[in-house]
């Protein structure tokens, strides 16, 4: 009961969190007609929220949401995707141009995807996850990875003109660790671990409230 | 009485198969989109009774998780077929939208009413009018605001449909919860809410429109 509790109190964090994030990002992104990919990026938050309010009130409700694949994760799902989307869609052929002088950034970035990877395997093998809760998280995991892998690349890469991946670096860096706390999250629920998911959820929430914001500065940046 | 959901959907469907071959254009579009609703309501009734069984008749599970995901993906379908084809104004996919939700929800609530015909009330009609079908329709509009959006930016589209997929099934999950919990009023009252807002966007929309 105690640990249901912790859950209800970490996803009514996230989501409020998640919430007002996505409201800023309709308000600087959405009204004045921005890019497309911060509007991604305000997406990505926005899945996040609908998600955490299902889960609020399906723990409210049912008062579980650790028995099987629930709504939620969708929303989980559909933040990381968001972010991946962003990057490979809209941003990273403005800086990849393909050439061979850059394959050790498009080499090097794999490691976020293998940590990503690593961790998950490592802490559903301590904590005994396998089944259908294992399969759920693998593809948190999978989806989590590919976000991760751009987010990384733009963090290292050179700078391409105009400082485009510069001045977005501390979102990706905020996103790469986001990434990171969506696995971590998934593995410490399906354990049953309410303190971490409380800490987790802590962060994530402040993860939810810098990413647009973040995006917001470094967009502000490329027009100086 | 083992057809008498078929039954049903003869009796409405019909007399709306005759109606809308003398309408022209955008009725023409509204009643067609309307039957398309009832269509899609069969056939996701039938869809559900195969799923209920694979869930071993978990109905609280099935109907909070598995059922908002199946009936949205079938009702955003002809949405962005429409949108896809015909066209992807706003004043024309929102219109056909509210008309596919407010068909599908009425024959919802049919099929629900043959299972439970001896306990129905005019509260429950009342309930299930101005909830049910509202959030259907509401649920199915939000889809069409946003493939009008999307269908205009390429990169967003395919992460978007996803988007607006989850979205729309998690409202209804949400609903259905709701309404199954100690929560009920909110759950009656929460299309409602939403419908407001869509109500008085469109108003100023309108008004705007005609301004200029």
């Amino acid at each position: 009961m105690k640990v249901l509790k912790l859950f209800l109190i970490a996803n009514i964090i996230t989501c409020v969190c998640a919430l007002v994030g996505f409201i800023y990002g309709i308000v600087k992104f959405f009204k004045p007609k921005k890019a497309v990919y911060a509007q991604m990026i305000t997406l990505s938050v926005g899945c996040m929220a609908f998600g955490r309010l299902y889960q609020v009130v399906r723990l409210l409700t049912e008062g579980d949401i650790t028995d099987s694949f629930q709504l939620g994760i969708l929303g989980v799902i559909g933040s990381l995707l968001f972010l991946f989307s962003a990057n490979f869609g809209a941003m990273d052929s403005l800086a990849d141009d393909g050439s061979k002088k850059f394959i050790k950034y498009r080499i090097i970035p794999f490691a976020a995807p293998a940590v990503l990877a690593a961790v998950y395997l490592i802490f559903a093998f301590l904590l005994i996850i396998k089944g259908g809760a294992f399969i759920i998280g693998a593809v948190i995991t999978l989806f989590a990875a590919q976000a991760s892998y751009f987010n990384l690349k733009h963090l290292i890469f050179p700078d391409v003109d105009y400082g485009v991946i510069k001045c977005l670096k501390p979102y990706n860096l905020i996103a790469l660790i986001y990434s990171l706390t969506c696995v971590l999250e998934i593995v410490f629920i399906n354990s049953e671990n309410g303190i971490a998911v409380l800490i987790i959820g802590l962060i994530m929430s402040g993860l939810l409230i810098a990413i647009v914001p973040s995006v917001e500065r470094g967009m502000k940046k490329w027009t100086i | 009485m083992d057809n008498l959901v078929y039954i049903l959907f003869i009796c409405l469907v019909a007399p709306m198969l005759l109606m809308v071959m003398l309408l022209r254009k955008r009725s023409r579009a509204l009643v067609g989109y309307m039957i398309i609703g009832v269509v899609a309501s069969l056939f996701v009734s039938e869809v559900n009774a195969i799923l209920l069984n694979l869930f071993d008749r978990n109905e609280a599970y099935v109907t909070t998780v598995i059922t908002p995901l199946s009936e949205e993906i079938v009702k955003a379908i002809p949405v962005l077929v429409y949108a896809l084809l015909a066209s992807d104004h706003r004043d024309r996919v929102m219109p056909i939208a509210f008309a596919l939700g407010v068909g599908f929800g009425m024959f919802e609530n049919m099929v629900i009413l043959t299972a439970n015909v001896g306990n129905v009330t005019i509260g429950w009609a009342i309930a299930r009018g101005f909830s049910t079908a509202l959030m259907h329709a509401v649920c199915t509009v939000a889809v069409g605001f946003g493939i009008c959006f999307i269908k205009k930016k390429k990169k967003l589209f395919y992460c978007g449909t996803f988007a607006l997929l989850t979205m729309a099934s998690i409202y209804h999950g949400i609903f259905n919860m709701l309404v199954q919990s100690d929560y009920k009023f909110l759950g009656f009252v929460l299309p409602a809410l939403t419908y407001v807002p869509i109500l008085i966007q469109q108003y100023f929309y309108y008004k705007r429109k005609n301004e200029n």
